[in-house]
């Protein structure tokens, strides 16, 4: 078969770019345990609270140690359920201390919605029947906005709640 | 004139390559701007 020579450039730049990002997905699937972020975690949408960590006073942030944080969600349209202080009212806000280790676990009850706290890497799509997780280190201080960016109804710009790194 | 049949004859023989120097240069511009922007977009994600 005949190849023009310049027809052998391009092949080989497109087959050693294909190489490249297979071997960047290979790496940070098997090496570095990336996975989508509803992997395999099934739940009942109708229940969710039979699941411990979305038992209403499991919801919002959860210390474990002073490195690590759990933080549970369940989205509903159109709010983020954090749960509720000692005296009854719903909690509005995420605080975390800078540097310690996050893991989000977050479910929803009725539609698809998104998980996003803008300017971090936290960015899932939250699913009926499903527990989206992610784990990160937050090391940037501030105040960011957690917000859902998968249209879910008539209220979904008003679904966000804030975030503060101290 | 009567050597053209010859000519044609012989070019068919041994084609000459078309020039593809145009398509090269486009090709690998728009490789080159995938691949900056991909690596663009996967360092923010690593930085983050």
């Amino acid at each position: 078969m005949h190849l023009h020579k310049y027809e052998k450039i391009w092949l080989i730049f497109g087959v050693g770019s294909l190489l490249l990002f297979l071997t960047i997905i290979g790496f940070g699937a098997f090496y570095k345990g990336l996975q989508p972020q509803s992997h395999m975690m099934t739940i009942d949408p109708e229940n969710v609270e039979a699941y411990d960590a979305f038992k209403q006073e499991n919801l919002g942030v959860t210390k474990v140690n002073d490195q690590k944080y759990i933080v549970n969600v369940v989205a509903t349209a159109f709010n983020f359920d954090l749960g509720k202080n000692e005296d009854g009212t719903p909690l509005k806000e995420i605080r975390i201390p800078k540097g310690a280790t996050v893991l989000f676990q977050v479910t929803t009850k009725d539609v698809v919605h998104g998980f996003s706290i803008a300017g971090t890497n936290v960015n899932m799509m939250v699913e009926p029947g499903y527990i989206s997780s992610y784990e990160t280190k937050l090391d940037k201080y501030g105040e960011f906005t957690l917000l859902c960016n998968e249209y879910c109804g008539l209220g979904h710009h008003l679904m966000s709640t804030k975030v503060e790194v101290y | 004139m009567s050597d053209l049949p010859k000519k044609n004859k012989h070019s068919s023989l041994q084609k000459e390559d078309p020039n593809l120097r145009g398509t090269l240069i486009s090709v690998l511009l728009l490789g080159t701007f995938i691949a900056v922007s991909w690596f663009g977009v996967f360092a923010i994600f690593v930085s983050r």
